[in-house]
């Protein structure tokens, strides 16, 4: 409110000043004759809108009952868990951008770029315990090159667990079969099954190496 | 600038030993191109003088009521159509603006310019009427028709005119809030109308444009720039985008009552140097909704392959996110917002939020640097069940040494968990903290009122809010 205050009156006042700038030469040769008082006068409409601070903080209905904490209830839940579990469907839409994901190395030391040396077959990582629950991967590698990837073990004790798996897992063998290695980036949200898939990973493709 | 987005890495631990005991603020990676909102005002400031001169400059001399009114109608015109300008670009998503001052406040801006315009424009046609009408011993009504039919353009700038104050009228606290997001939001376009109907009357009977080609080659050129940024940011450059990264829905998880997570992903999203703390504004291409663009903040540092938004049921838009499915194209425009890391000034940080404000602030919980005890999350909820990433919470709290605490409790009287008196025994040393918050409306004036009380200077609190 201050501001809108603030804002009209300076107009007017630089309004007037300007105006009373310009009409001085002649206020000598014809005295009483420029009236600032009508000059003023109609600016003084001008505040038809209203109060800015006000109205900015006028909170929406919606974001009150957030503020109060009534107890809202959307059926919006059941839908989206539906929706969940059918996440497997992103696998193949994912690979086009997996080409960027090896751009940026975490960790050098994890990096186990294929060789020749290594053997055809399956390999089992070990079991790697995470804060949920242990990660356990599977890896078949024929020809020098990962072919594909499984995970035998994930956490489950919580329901929420099938959810992050459902969502994660596809992007984290979809990345190992593009980055051909343990270099992969973790998916945010997973962090920690994340992080025991690469180590599962790693030890599987180190079996493979021997 | 890779810089920054290995800050952004999703493994916190990495930057966790960084910052630890070291002077006051653990240096930033300036962001290029960040127009600080001083600078900004400034530029404004400067703009509205030299249109003064411009008046100055084409007005011999004043002399006469009718001539002091038609004068002031002059001024308050071009004024007007030099705010019009600004209130425009202020919302032309120019990337320096959307994080050095902020959307949020670019907003707030946008809507105190947008109501001075509008009473610019008022007086601007009380004012000529009546100085012509004075100088031509007319009554004013007389003086209407005559200068709506006779004088070039005058009949589109009369629509326009009516179209302003329309729209003014809409955006005004009583209409707005019986008026949903997107209607109202619609109705703004008309402003474009109104502006391109008004323009011709301006060079055509403006008394500094007639006899002045350069001031008529500066307004336009005003204008074009301003157009060309538009057309730019708003239209071409989402488009750009949308072919670039072709993002789409890849997964939902349910978080708690009406509150959905949404993860996204697409071609380059590296690209994209999203910052923790950012939003995009998010356009879901089902057949209801490809229309309505919503800003919702990422909920999770963005990675090259993901990015995450939490969404609570609020307003026409987010309640139809159900209908929302895995492999739902989206495009997204951003990202904006300057509730970033760059705020920052102190080593020490208290993170304040409440309900799905949580999503900015749990991304900033995660990536800013700090070493243990330096950042504090105080974390408001209404009830237990609608708790937010309360694991993910307590996993990062575990791993950086961040404290973290959930409050509840009724809002003000003496059980408010978010009482000055409350904070100040629970982080003694407020005041030399940076605190960004991020909550309901009501929340967010009544904490930063708390927090002034604690001691905590203005500057020093960053909040992001987000209604008209």
């Amino acid at each position: 409110m201050r501001r809108a205050v603030l804002s009209t009156l300076g107009t007017i006042t630089a309004i007037v000043v300007l105006l009373a700038f310009k009409s001085a030469p002649v206020r000598v040769a014809r005295p009483p004759f420029s009236s600032p008082l009508n000059a003023s006068e109609p600016p003084v409409s001008d505040p038809p809108a209203t109060s800015p601070d006000v109205n900015s903080i006028a909170p929406s209905s919606a974001a009150a009952s957030v503020a109060s904490g009534e107890p809202t209830t959307q059926p919006v839940a059941p839908t989206t868990n539906g929706a969940a579990t059918r996440t497997p469907a992103t696998t193949p839409t994912k690979t086009p951008a997996q080409p960027k994901a090896p751009a940026q190395p975490k960790a050098p030391s994890r990096s186990a770029a294929p060789t020749t040396k290594a053997a055809s077959g399956t390999f089992l990582g070990s079991s790697a315990q995470t804060r949920y629950g242990p990660v356990q991967i599977k890896i078949t590698y024929a020809a020098g090159r990962i072919t594909g990837v499984v995970a035998v073990q994930l956490p489950s004790g919580r329901s929420r667990d099938a959810e992050i798996n459902n969502y994660a897992v596809p992007i984290l063998e979809s990345e190992t079969l593009a980055a051909q290695s343990a270099n992969i980036n973790s998916v945010s949200g997973a962090t920690y099954t994340s992080d025991g898939y690469v180590r599962s990973l790693q030890s599987a493709l180190d079996a493979a190496h021997r | 600038m890779p810089e920054t987005l290995r800050v952004l890495a999703p493994t916190p631990r990495g930057s966790a030993a960084r910052g630890r005991g070291s002077a006051p603020l653990p240096r930033h990676s300036p962001t290029p191109l960040s127009a600080r909102p001083n600078v900004v005002l400034v530029g404004v400031a400067l703009g509205a003088m030299a249109v003064l001169l411009l008046w100055w400059r084409g007005t011999p001399y004043v002399h006469g009521m009718g001539d002091w009114l038609t004068n002031a109608g002059r001024i308050t015109g071009l004024l007007a159509g030099y705010a019009i300008g600004i209130v425009l670009l202020l919302m032309a998503r120019i990337p320096a603006f959307e994080r050095g001052v902020g959307s949020d406040r670019l907003a707030r801006w946008h809507a105190i310019g947008g109501r001075y315009t509008v009473s610019l424009v008022v007086c601007h046609v009380m004012l000529i009427v009546w100085g012509y009408a004075v100088t031509a011993h007319t009554n004013p009504v007389h003086q209407t028709a005559s200068l709506i039919s006779s004088y070039p353009d005058m009949a589109m700038a009369t629509v326009a005119a009516g179209l302003l104050v329309f729209v003014g009228a809409v955006s005004a606290r009583a209409a707005r809030r019986r008026l949903s997001y997107e209607t109202w939001h619609y109705l703004h376009l008309y402003t474009y109308l109104a502006v391109s109907l008004s323009f011709s009357h301006q060079l055509a009977t403006g008394a500094q444009f007639i006899s002045d080609p350069l001031a008529r080659l500066a307004w336009s050129s005003f204008y074009a720039v301003i157009g060309a940024l538009l057309i730019w940011h708003r239209l071409l450059s989402p488009i750009r985008s949308a072919l670039r990264h072709r993002m789409r829905v890849v997964g939902l998880t349910a978080e708690a009552p009406g509150v959905v997570s949404v993860y996204i992903s697409g071609d380059h999203l590296d690209e994209l140097e999203a910052q923790p703390g950012q939003f995009f504004r998010w356009r879901f291409l089902t057949r209801e909704h490809w229309w309505a663009a919503n800003p919702y903040s990422l909920s999770a540092p963005p990675t090259p392959a993901l990015l995450r938004i939490t969404v609570k049921a609020l307003g026409d838009h987010s309640s139809d996110l159900a209908g929302v499915r895995v492999g739902t194209k989206v495009l997204a425009e951003g990202p904006y917002g300057g509730f970033t890391a760059a705020r920052r000034k102190r080593r020490k940080v208290l993170l304040i939020a409440a309900g799905v404000g949580i999503t900015p602030i749990r991304t900033l919980y995660e990536t800013l640097p700090g070493g243990p005890g330096d950042i504090t999350l105080l974390y408001r909820v209404s009830s237990p069940e609608n708790v937010l990433f309360q694991d993910e919470l307590e996993a990062i709290s575990e791993s950086r040494g961040h404290r973290l605490y959930f409050l509840s409790g009724p809002r003000g009287g003496p059980g408010d968990p978010l009482s000055a008196g409350r904070v100040a025994k629970a982080i003694p040393d407020v005041r030399h903290h940076d605190v960004y918050l991020c909550g309901p409306p009501a929340m967010t004036e009544t904490t930063i009122r708390t927090l002034r009380r604690c001691g905590v200077p203005r500057r020093r609190i960053h909040h992001e809010s987000f209604e008209l």
